[in-house]
């Protein structure tokens, strides 16, 4: 477990980079709020960012400590309108955080549409459709800037007819798509997937979901799971230069044994003779020397000695790997000084291995800016844990040819037919939805008055109505109120809408107009606007608009339809709306007193 | 015990950071603007972060007052 920062009264002093409470990210992300350096990213998830969003800026605040990150997001509730977002935001990076409930609602707790046996068909071949078109956005968010990708971090606890414990063949099949989108989406350039090993260490799967949070305020993540996540999207984003350099030692390090003692025919790095994990080393060296690492050798032993033993046929990476090598009895600092000369990097960009705590001890000493890390042989599990801290010392974000890596497997048929462009419109007549408008005045409707009162995304001024105000708009004659309500194959979401205000002549006048976060980029709004002009059938509609700090949404979709907002030009016109609008997706049905 | 108002107060303040402590006993959801469903689920995640403690579905909907949730925690804690 990484170490937490030191909170001091009311701020936050970094000792070290860490794990970070919410409390702690919210004091961070207050404190950074009047820096002038400020970066910015875009969050594309299909959930309601919350914490996440917080623990971004705090993760990136612990990171880069005289700097800030405005993060900006998508709509609730549908990605890919979020992914074209981000690719045209002028973000310096992306971070698309998926989970399977984005894929399929039904794969989630928020929806009424079931994962029986008799709809796991559809949910496979939604989810098959969805994955296809998320990778075309993200091929296009990718075009643009360096993108962190979150696969599915959530349990798929529910679905399948087995226990628990047995891996059904929906889930199966759920898990090959999946891996085939991240096998392709791994070949975009710029794009960075997050290693779901590394997350459960930090955050282990039970403890990940919030059931209770998911189903109040839409964010399906404990705390500490936001976190964790938070954390290595900034890492992927705003990776730390590689290590350029290793320095190790060879007695007890590179091979078991002291060879000035035993001779070089008797060190050994076999299973046979139980020193396997000094093998394990070596191939991690070779590993790194193919990545262009530069490998070095400072031991207290005579030279001769030393290139018999690396000379030996069976040591497990070449011999000229390591340059230079430096045997000798003086203090290993200065064996290291001599190195970090010939190789002209500074003692920052190299790690030191060695099984003796004094030498590294003298090392750190001579050289504070150098990693230098134990090699403990008697104790396997703790070389693993090594071996693993070298791949993140040195891993690279990407691979080329000149490393000597292998070229990229060729691309899924998915892939060239995603980045080849899909239909978003297809996927939303696919919905099979099904709107109610209900013009019935019955003041007794509390959910109405609600949904103005709570909404404050697609929110046309922000305006808040009394009680008496409500009841007063029920008594005009010339007003009207609709409630709108939606429900699709993935089940129903209810009362999502709300019209009201009064026409006067051949203009509606509208008042007020929520739409829940929930049924955004469904083109319910279209349809609502088609709703006044076609059965009311007024030339315009006069909106009552006014920007708020939340209502963006509302001003983007205004915007599309052509109204000049910074003009204060909030008028619609029926041929206007007709232009922008050429197809509505959903069935439709008026209920009227 | 006695430091938990102090402790419910920062995790408001960490949440509305424009407030003055002085003006926290009377805050309420209804009372402030900018206590909204996002800031109600920021605040909450807070607090039960704060005190290691699990809320449920009726303290969540019920918990809209500065003094409400510095009454239910402290019985929480008395329970623990």
């Amino acid at each position: 477990m990484e170490p937490l920062p030191s909170v001091e009264s009311n701020r936050v002093v970094v000792s070290t980079e860490g794990t970070l409470t919410l409390g702690q990210a919210l004091r961070l992300v207050q404190q950074r709020k009047a820096e002038n350096r400020r970066r910015s990213i875009f969050l594309v998830c299909g959930f309601e960012p919350l914490h996440l969003e917080t623990f971004l800026q705090g993760h990136f605040a612990l990171r880069f400590p005289s700097e800030a990150v405005d993060v900006q997001t998508g709509l609730y509730g549908n990605l890919e309108p979020a992914l074209e977002a981000a690719a045209a935001s002028p973000a310096e990076a992306a971070a698309v955080v998926i989970e399977w409930s984005d894929l399929d609602p039904r794969l989630g707790l928020r929806s009424a549409g079931g994962w029986a046996l008799s709809v796991q068909a559809d949910i496979l071949r939604s989810c098959q459709e969805r994955l296809l078109r998320l990778l075309g956005g993200l091929k296009a968010v990718g075009d643009k800037m360096p993108v962190a990708l979150v696969p599915p971090t959530l349990p798929l606890s529910l679905l399948g007819h087995t226990a628990g414990w047995q891996f059904s063949l929906a889930e199966a099949e759920l898990q090959k798509q999946m891996a085939t989108f991240l096998a392709d989406a791994a070949q975009i350039g710029r794009v960075a997937l997050l290693n779901s090993s590394s997350l459960a260490r930090v955050s282990p799967e039970p403890l990940r979901l919030d059931a209770l949070m998911e189903l109040k305020a839409g964010f399906p993540y404990t705390v500490a799971h936001a976190s964790a996540v938070g954390g290595l999207v900034v890492k992927l984003l705003f990776p730390p230069s590689p290590m350029k350099g290793l320095i190790t030692d060879l007695d007890e390090t590179l091979w078991s044994g002291i060879v000035g003692e035993v001779g070089a025919q008797n060190v050994s790095w076999s299973l046979a003779e139980h020193t396997a994990i000094h093998g394990l080393y070596q191939q991690m060296l070779g590993h790194l020397a193919e990545m262009g690492v530069l490998l070095a050798v400072a031991t207290k032993n005579e030279l001769a000695v030393v290139e018999e033993a690396l000379q030996r046929d069976d040591l497990l990476l070449p011999r000229k790997s390591f340059f230079p090598v430096s045997a000798n009895w003086g203090p290993k600092s200065d064996s290291i000084a001599e190195i970090l000369r010939t190789w002209r990097i500074g003692a920052d960009s190299v790690v030191f291995v060695d099984d003796s705590a004094m030498e590294l001890d003298e090392v750190r000493t001579a050289f504070p800016a150098m990693t230098c890390l134990e090699f403990s042989g008697k104790r396997p599990a703790k070389s693993v844990e090594l071996l693993e801290q070298l791949r993140d010392l040195f891993g690279k974000a990407g691979v080329d040819r000149e490393d000597g890596l292998p070229q990229a497997i060729p691309q899924s048929s998915a892939f060239k037919a995603a980045t080849g462009g899909s239909s978003r419109a297809e996927f939303i007549r696919g919905l099979h939805g099904r709107l109610v408008f209900d013009c019935r005045k019955d003041p007794a409707n509390q959910r109405l008055l609600e949904l103005i009162n709570k909404t404050n995304q697609f929110n046309l001024n922000g305006t808040c109505l009394s009680e008496s105000e409500w009841l007063k708009l029920f008594a005009d004659q010339s007003a009207l109120v609709v409630g709108v309500s939606y429900e699709d194959k993935f089940g129903p979401l209810g009362t999502i809408g709300v019209l009201s205000g009064r026409r006067v002549s051949d203009v509606l006048e509208l008042t007020s107009w929520v739409l829940s976060c929930r049924a955004f980029s469904r083109q319910i709004e279209d349809h609502m606007l088609d709703h006044l002009f076609h059965q009311h059938g007024v030339g315009a509609i006069q909106l009552a608009f006014r920007p708020t700090p939340r209502n963006q949404p509302l001003q983007h979709y205004l915007v599309s339809l052509g109204l000049d907002l910074d003009r204060g030009k909030a008028s619609l016109s029926r041929e206007q709306f007709r232009t922008h609008i050429e197809d509505l997706p959903h069935q439709v049905r008026l209920l009227t007193s | 015990m006695t430091d938990i108002p102090s402790r419910v107060s920062q995790c408001f303040l960490n949440v509305f950071p424009d407030m003055r402590a002085a003006d926290l006993p009377r805050a309420t959801q209804s009372a402030l603007p900018q206590w909204d469903s996002v800031a109600h689920a920021t605040l909450l995640s807070a607090i039960s972060e704060e005190f290691q403690i699990d809320l449920d579905d009726e303290s969540f909907e019920s918990l809209t007052s500065y003094l409400l949730i510095v009454d239910f925690v402290e019985n929480r804690v008395v329970q623990a």
